[in-house]
C-alpha cells in the first residue's frame, strides 16, 4: 500500500497567546531579577549564569541531537515532532548572548585565570596550555559556531522540504547529521569540561562529558515531551497523534532517567572506592555541611522519584503524567547543574534564594520566548517529510 | 517512483519477499530433520579438537598449578581475566539485540534475536569457564558463594570480583531464561511437526504444552517486555561491574571513570562483529538469506560503526583527562603504552578499532560481505588485544620502576584461548542442529500480511 | 466402546483480519470459556477478546524490591555484626560498594519470579495432557492458521457451539474429546515409576556426596594440598644412608640471633668487653633484682661475701677488695659467663643484658662501700 502523496490533514494554527505571554512573563521577572543579583552579588550571579548558560545549552544543543540522531537511524515514530526539536534548538542562537556576562566575569569564577595563583601551583602550570584565556576564547567561539552552523544548515533545509517536498534533502540532512554526531560528541564534552569541570581546576573525571550528556539529553527530551503533548492537546499539531508517540517519549525519559543514574553512580562510586584525595575533593565539598543535605535531596529529585513514576507502562502513555514528570525532569536538570556548580562558589553550604530563582525563571522565560518567536513562521510539523505519514500512523 | 521514495514511505520489509507462514517452519526446521552432513562433522572435528586442546592444557594447569601460566610479579592478572573480559563482551550484543532492540520496536530483530541470544549464553559460558579455573583449585569455587560455611566467614562484598560472580550468574541465569521463553512457542511448532516419537516427548516436555493461546500470549509477551526492560539495565550492568574490576583499583590506566560506558559500547562493539561474522555463515549454510538480509547485516555494521566510534572517543578522553590531570604517572601509563614494549600490542588495538571500522562509512562496504567478514575479524582481533593492553601495560610498568616486568603468555595460555574458541563454537554448532536457530513464532509475527490491516485507535 | 467425553468445538481462519473479527463476535456471545489460538501474537487480539491487562508485572515490582530489601538486610548484618572485617579502610556499612549486587539480586529474583509465576500459576503449566494437543486443530493454528476453540465441558446446549462457529465463518469445525486415559489419570504421587525415580536421585546424591566429603577430598589435588614433597620432622628419609630426614647440625652452629661468646676460658681477654648499658635508673633496678635473686645468696646483699649458706657452700670473698674493684666490667662479665673456680656459670640463669646490669649494680655497691667525700654532695 504505498502512495507518493502524503496527504496530511494539517492546518498552521497559531499558538495560544496564553504561551507568550507567560514566557514574556517569566523572561521580564528573571532578566529584572538578574541583573539586580548582578547588581547586588556579581559573583554569585555570574556562577548563576554558567548554570543558565549550560541549561540552555542543554536544551539547544539536546534538541539538536536528538534530531541528528532521528536522520541518522532513521526513526519515524518521532518524525511528526521533529519541527518541535527544530524550533527548540532555536535557543542555541542565544547562547553567545548569554555566554557573554560569563565571559565577562570570567576572573571571578575560573580559578585558572588567576596568572599568579597558576604560576605557583605546579599542576594548573602543567594545564595552563589548555585552561588559559586566548584558548578557553577559541574553543567557545569554536562550539559556538559549529552548534549554530549544523542548527541553521538542518533546519533550513528541513523547512525548504515543507515546500519543495524534494527527498534529496532527507538525504543531505542525514549527511550532514552524520558529520554532526561526532562533532556534537567533542564540542559537548569540551563545553562542558570548559564551563563545569574547570571550576574545580584540580579535579578532573573522564566520564563528566557523558555526565552531562546524559543531563543533556533528558532536558532536550523533556522540554520537548512536554511542547509536543501541550501542542497536541491544543490541536496544533495532526490527528494521529497519540498515547503510542507518547509511550516512545515517556520509554525514552524513563531509559535516559536510568542512563543518568547509572553514569552519576559510577562515577562516584570509583571515586569513593579508591580514595584518592585528588578526586575525592569534589563529592566531599559536595557532602559538607548542609551540602549535604542537598546531595540526599537531589538524588531524590533527579532518580527516585521520576523513576518511580514512569515505572508502569500506563504512566509512560500518560500525557499527564508526561508533562508533569517533563517539567520535573526540567528542574531536576536545572538542579543537576546547580550542584555541579554552586558548591564551587558557596563552600561552607548550600546558598538558594531569590538569585538563583531569578536565573531559573530567565532560563525557561528564555526557551519560551524563543519557541514561541519561531514558531510563528514556520509550520509546526515538517510536511514535506517523505517519512511522515508513517510516523503519524505508527502505532506499538 | 522512485525506489528512493518508496523506502521513505513504506516500511521496509524485515522478511524478504513473502514468504507463507508453514515454509517459514519449513525452512527453518529443515536443520533439525536432516542429518548432520560431512561439512558439520569437519567443523564438529576441528571445534572439537580446539576444545580438546584447551582442555589439556587445563588438566596440567590445574595439577601442575598455575605456575604453568604467563603470571608473573607484578603482572599477577593476565590471559585469564583478558579471556573472561572479551567473552563476556561477546556475549552483550545478543542481549542488546535481543532485549534492546526489543524496547527500541526494531523488527529487524526478529530474524537474528534467537540466534543471537543463544551466542550470548555461550559467550557467557565460555566467560565462566575462566572464573572458575583462574585460582588453580576450582573445587573450592563454592565458596564464592555467600553461604554459611564451616570458616564461619562470608564473602566481600566490597570486591568488584565478587560482584563479578553475581553480575555474571545473574547474566547467564536472566540470559537463559529469556532465551528459553522465547523457545517455547517454536518448541510448540516443533511437537506438532515432528513425526519421530521421541523428539515428540522431548519437544512436548520442553514446550511445557503450549497451546497458541491468545490468554497465554498475552501474559507472554508481558513476561517477554518485563525481561528485555530487566535484561537492559542487566546487560549494562554486567560489563559495567567488570570494569569496575579495573577502575576501582588505584593502577594508572585503570583508575578513571569513564571505564564503565566504556567497556560497555566496546562489549556491544566486539559482540555485534562476532555476531555479523557468524551470521554471515550461518545464512549461507542454511538459506537464510530472505530472513538475515542484507538489510539486517548493513544495519549491524552501523552499530559496529558507532559503538567504535564510543570506543574512540574514550580512547581520547582517557588521554586528554591523562594529560590535563597533571598526574605524572598517568601520562607515562598513556606514552609507555604507545611507545614502551607493549606498543606492537596497542597499534594493532588501535588500528583494528578505531580505523579500520571508519571503512563502514561507506555504503557500498557495508553491504559487501567478504569485506564487511574481515572488519569484523579485525574488530575481534582489536578488541582482544584492548583488553591485553589495559590488563598487562598498568601492571607491567606501575608506580616503581624496580618493580617493573615483562609478561609473556605461555603456550599453556594460548591453548586455553583456543580451547574457549573451541568450546564457544562446538556449542554454536550443536546448537544449530538441535534447536531452531531462528525464531519462528517472532518472524511469523513481522512477514508480510501478519498483523491485522484495520487498527482502530 | 468408550463413551468420549466432550471437550469442545474448534473452528479455523486463514487471516489475522478474519481471526480479529471473530474474536471480536466471540467475546460478544454467550461463549465465555472460548480461547482464541495463534501461531504469533496477534495485534489487537487482547482488546477484541477484552482482556484485562497482564498483572505480572507487579509480581516482577513486589519479588524484586523484596529481594532487594532482603538481601540488604543480609549485607547489612553479615558486615556489621556477625563477621565485621575492615576493607581497605572502608566503613563496615559500605552502601556505595553494595550497590551492584543489590541490583543483580533484584534483577534474578524479579525475573525468575516472573518467569515462574507465569507458567505455574497463570498457564498451569508443564501441562501436556490438554485436550487439545495431538489434533490436527493444533497442528494448523502452531503453524499457519488461527483459530478458536470454545470449551464446553459442563455445558448443556453443546450445538450451539457447533453453530456458532460455523455462523462466524470458522473452517473445519471440528469436534474435540477428552482422551479417556488422560482424563481419568490420576496424578499420584505414589506412582511406582515416580518413586524408583526418587530412589535412584536419592542413592546417587547421597553417594556422590559421601564420596566427595569423605574421600575426593583426601585425594590430591583436593585435599588442600596435604601430601607435598618436602620433608617433615622425624619422617623417614630415602635419601640419607641412616634413613634419617633429620640431620644433626653442622659443627659450630650457633642458635639464631645469637653471637657466641668468644671469651670462654680466657679471662684476660675479656677485660676488653665494655659494658653497653648506661648507668639509669631502670638499668640499676634491674641489676638490683637480679643480684638479689641469684646472687645475694653467697656473695651477701652488700656484697661482702657474707653467704646465707650456713656453710654448705665455701664462702665467697668480699667484692670490695682491691683486685676486684681495679677488674673491668668485661673481667666480671667473665666470671659471670664461665665461672671461675667454685662459682658455676651464670650463663643460664642471667641474660647477657640481665649480667651487664647486675654488674652496673656490683659496681654501685663497690662505689657505695667506698665512698669518696666528693660522692656526697
Amino acid at each position: 500500500m504505498s502512495s507518493t502523496e502524503n496527504i496530511i490533514d494539517y492546518k498552521k494554527k497559531e499558538l495560544p497567546p496564553i504561551f507568550g505571554i507567560f514566557g514574556f512573563g517569566l523572561f521580564g521577572i528573571g532578566l529584572v531579577l538578574s541583573i539586580l543579583a548582578y547588581l547586588s552579588e556579581p559573583v554569585r550571579s555570574a556562577y548563576n549564569n554558567v548554570i543558565l548558560l549550560e541549561f540552555l545549552s542543554s536544551i539547544g544543543i539536546g534538541s539538536l541531537f536528538l534530531i541528528a540522531l532521528e536522520y541518522v537511524v532513521g526513526a519515524v515514530w518521532s518524525t511528526p515532532f521533529r519541527r518541535v526539536f527544530e524550533i527548540l534548538s532555536s535557543v542555541l542562537l542565544i547562547l553567545p548572548l548569554v555566554a557573554i556576562p560569563v565571559y565577562l566575569h570570567a576572573h571571578d569564577i575560573f580559578h585558572w585565570t588567576h596568572l599568579d595563583v597558576v604560576a605557583a601551583d605546579e599542576i594548573l602550570k602543567e594545564k595552563s596550555p589548555y585552561l588559559n584565556m586566548t584558548f578557553f576564547t577559541i574553543r567557545i567561539i569554536a562550539y559556538f559556531v559549529i552548534w549554530i552552523l549544523f542548527h541553521l544548515l538542518i533546519t533550513r533545509n528541513s523547512k525548504k522540504q515543507d515546500v519543495t517536498k524534494d527527498i534529496k534533502l532527507t538525504k543531505l540532512n542525514t549527511k550532514l547529521s552524520a558529520i554532526f554526531l561526532p562533532l556534537f560528541a567533542i564540542t559537548l564534552t569540551f563545553s562542558s569540561i570548559d564551563w563545569l569541570m574547570s571550576l574545580e581546576p584540580h579535579w578532573f573525571s573522564t566520564i563528566f562529558g557523558v555526565y552531562y550528556f546524559a543531563g543533556t539529553f533528558l532536558a532536550a527530551i523533556a522540554a520537548g515531551t512536554y511542547l509536543v503533548i501541550w501542542l497536541n492537546e491544543k490541536g496544533l499539531l495532526v490527528k494521529g497523534i497519540g498515547k503510542d508517540h507518547y509511550y516512545s517519549l515517556g520509554a525514552l525519559l524513563f531509559g535516559f532517567i536510568n542512563f543518568w543514574a547509572y553514569i552519576a553512580f559510577s562515577q562516584y562510586l570509583l571515586i569513593w572506592y579508591a580514595n584518592l584525595p585528588e578526586e575525592t575533593v569534589w563529592f566531599l565539598q559536595r557532602w559538607n555541611d548542609s551540602w549535604m543535605y542537598f546531595s540526599i535531596f537531589f538524588v531524590v529529585i533527579h532518580f527516585l522519584v521520576p523513576y518511580f513514576a514512569l515505572l508502569s507502562q500506563p504512566s509512560k502513555m500518560n500525557p499527564k503524567t508526561l508533562k508533569f514528570m517533563s517539567v520535573w525532569i526540567i528542574l531536576a536538570h536545572f538542579f543537576d547543574l546547580y550542584w555541579i556548580v554552586m558548591p564551587t562558589f558557596s563552600r561552607e553550604g548550600f546558598v538558594f534564594g531569590w538569585i538563583e530563582i531569578g536565573f531559573l525563571l530567565l532560563g525557561l522565560g528564555i526557551v519560551i520566548v524563543v519557541f514561541n518567536l519561531k514558531a510563528k513562521n514556520q509550520n509546526l510539523i515538517a510536511i514535506g517529510d517523505p517519512r511522515l505519514k508513517r510516523g503519524i500512523d505508527f502505532r506499538l | 517512483m522512485s525506489s528512493d521514495s518508496l523506502k521513505y514511505l513504506e516500511d521496509i520489509s524485515v522478511i524478504e519477499g513473502r514468504p507463507s507462514l508453514r515454509s517459514i517452519d519449513d525452512v527453518i526446521s529443515k536443520p533439525l530433520d536432516t542429518k548432520p552432513d560431512k561439512k558439520y562433522y569437519i567443523a564438529l572435528a576441528i571445534t572439537l579438537s580446539m576444545m580438546g586442546i584447551g582442555g589439556i592444557a587445563l588438566i596440567f594447569s590445574l595439577y601442575y598449578g598455575t605456575g604453568m601460566w604467563g603470571n608473573n610479579n607484578p603482572v599477577g592478572w593476565g590471559l585469564p581475566i583478558v579471556n573472561f573480559v572479551f567473552w563476556v563482551g561477546i556475549g552483550h550484543a545478543g542481549t542488546l539485540i535481543s532485549a534492546i532492540l526489543f524496547l527500541l520496536r526494531q523488527k529487524w530483530r526478529n530474524g537474528i534475536a534467537r540466534f543471537a541470544e543463544g551466542m550470548t549464553i555461550f559467550a557467557v559460558m565460555t566467560a565462566g569457564i575462566f572464573p572458575a579455573i583462574h585460582t588453580g583449585r576450582p573445587w573450592l569455587d563454592g565458596y564464592l558463594f555467600p553461604y554459611p560455611n564451616q570458616h564461619g566467614l562470608w564473602v566481600n562484598f566490597n570486591s568488584p570480583l565478587l560482584w563479578d560472580v553475581f553480575a555474571v550468574s545473574t547474566y547467564f541465569t536472566v540470559s537463559f531464561i529469556f532465551w528459553y521463553v522465547g523457545l517455547i512457542p517454536d518448541f510448540a511448532i516443533l511437537r506438532d511437526r515432528t513425526k519421530n516419537k521421541i523428539k515428540k516427548t522431548i519437544y512436548s516436555i520442553t514446550s511445557l504444552g503450549w497451546r497458541g493461546s491468545n490468554r497465554h500470549w498475552q501474559h507472554y509477551e508481558m513476561v517477554y517486555l518485563v525481561l528485555a526492560g530487566f535484561a537492559t539495565p542487566l546487560v549494562l550492568s554486567v560489563h559495567t561491574i567488570v570494569s569496575f574490576d579495573f577502575a576501582v583499583s588505584i593502577l594508572p590506566g585503570w583508575h578513571t571513570t569513564i571505564f564503565p560506558p566504556y567497556f560497555v559500547a566496546g562489549a556491544v562493539f566486539s559482540g555485534f562483529a562476532m555476531v555479523q561474522n557468524v551470521l554471515i555463515f550461518i545464512r549461507k549454510i542454511f538459506n537464510f538469506e530472505h530472513i538475515i538480509t542484507l538489510d539486517t547485516l548493513e544495519k549491524m555494521n552501523k552499530v559496529i560503526l558507532l559503538t567504535g566510534m564510543l570506543v574512540g572517543y574514550a580512547y581520547g578522553m582517557e588521554f586528554f583527562m591523562a594529560w590535563y590531570s597533571g598526574v605524572q604517572v598517568e601520562q607515562f601509563t598513556f606514552v609507555n603504552r604507545a611507545f614502551g614494549p607493549y606498543a606492537w600490542a596497542y597499534w594493532i588495538m588501535v588500528s583494528c578499532n578505531v580505523i579500520f571500522p571508519q571503512l563502514f562509512w561507506f555504503k557500498k562496504i557495508r553491504r559487501t560481505i567478504p569485506l564487511m567478514f574481515v572488519i569484523g575479524v579485525f574488530v575481534n582481533v582489536g578488541m582482544w588485544f584492548e583488553r591485553f593492553v589495559i590488563t598487562v601495560t598498568s601492571l607491567s610498568r606501575d608506580y616503581l620502576p624496580s618493580s617493573w616486568a615483562y609478561y609473556t603468555p605461555t603456550i599453556t595460555d594460548f591453548a586455553i584461548l583456543i580451547g574457549s574458541f573451541g568450546f564457544f563454537f562446538t556449542f554454536l554448532l550443536l546448537f544449530t542442529k538441535t534447536l531452531p536457530v531462528v525464531s519462528m513464532a517472532e518472524v511469523k509475527a513481522v512477514t508480510y500480511g501478519a498483523q491485522p490491516t484495520h487498527k482502530d485507535h | 466402546m468408550d463413551e468420549k467425553i466432550l471437550y469442545g468445538y474448534t473452528g479455523l481462519f486463514d487471516t489475522p483480519d478474519e481471526i480479529i473479527e471473530a474474536a471480536n463476535k466471540t467475546a460478544e456471545s454467550k461463549f465465555k470459556k472460548y480461547d482464541v489460538h495463534t501461531p504469533y501474537p496477534v495485534h489487537g487480539m487482547d482488546d477484541a477478546m477484552k482482556l484485562k491487562p497482564s498483572r505480572l508485572p507487579y509480581v516482577a515490582l513486589v519479588v524484586g524490591l523484596s529481594a532487594m530489601f532482603g538481601m540488604l538486610g543480609f549485607m547489612y548484618w553479615i558486615s556489621t555484626v556477625d563477621y565485621p572485617v575492615i576493607v581497605g579502610g572502608k566503613p563496615f556499612f559500605s552502601f556505595p560498594a553494595w550497590v551492584p549486587v543489590l541490583f543483580e539480586i533484584t534483577v534474578l529474583s524479579a525475573s525468575i519470579a516472573t518467569v515462574v509465576a507465569m507458567i505455574a500459576i497463570f498457564f498451569k503449566f508443564p501441562n501436556i495432557s490438554h485436550p487439545l494437543h495431538d489434533t490436527e486443530f493444533m497442528k494448523s493454528v502452531t503453524s499457519d492458521k488461527y483459530g478458536i476453540s470454545i470449551d464446553v465441558t459442563d455445558d448443556e446446549n453443546v450445538e450451539e457451539a457447533k453453530a456458532f462457529l460455523e455462523s462466524i465463518g470458522a473452517k473445519n469445525v471440528t469436534a474435540i474429546y477428552w482422551d479417556n486415559d488422560e482424563a481419568n489419570f490420576k496424578n499420584s504421587v505414589l506412582q511406582p515409576k515416580f518413586l524408583a525415580l526418587l530412589l535412584v536421585l536419592v542413592i546417587g546424591v547421597s553417594g556422590a556426596t559421601y564420596f566427595t566429603l569423605n574421600k575426593l577430598m583426601f585425594m590430591a589435588p583436593f585435599n588442600w594440598m596435604r601430601e607435598q614433597a618436602k620433608y617433615i620432622p622425624q619422617e623417614k628419609s630415602t635419601f640419607f644412608s641412616d634413613e634419617f630426614a633429620m640431620r644433626n647440625p653442622v659443627a659450630g652452629t650457633v642458635q639464631r640471633g645469637l653471637l657466641p661468646y668468644k671469651f670462654t676460658k680466657k679471662p684476660e681477654e675479656s677485660a676488653a668487653l665494655i659494658n653497653p648499658l648506661e648507668v639509669t635508673k631502670p638499668n640499676l633496678a634491674l641489676g638490683k633484682k637480679k643480684y638479689d635473686i641469684y646472687c645475694s645468696p653467697c656473695h651477701g646483699y652488700f656484697a661482702e661475701g657474707d653467704s646465707r649458706m650456713r656453710g654448705q657452700f665455701p664462702n665467697p670473698p668480699s667484692l670490695h677488695s682491691e683486685k676486684v674493684r681495679n677488674w673491668s666490667d668485661g673481667r666480671i662479665f667473665n666470671v659471670l659467663t664461665d665461672g671461675q673456680n667454685v662459682m658455676p656459670s651464670y650463663a643460664y640463669q642471667l641474660t647477657r643484658n640481665e649480667r651487664w646490669a647486675v654488674i652496673l649494680y656490683v659496681r654501685a655497691l663497690q662505689r657505695s662501700l667506698n665512698a669518696k667525700e666528693s660522692d656526697l654532695k
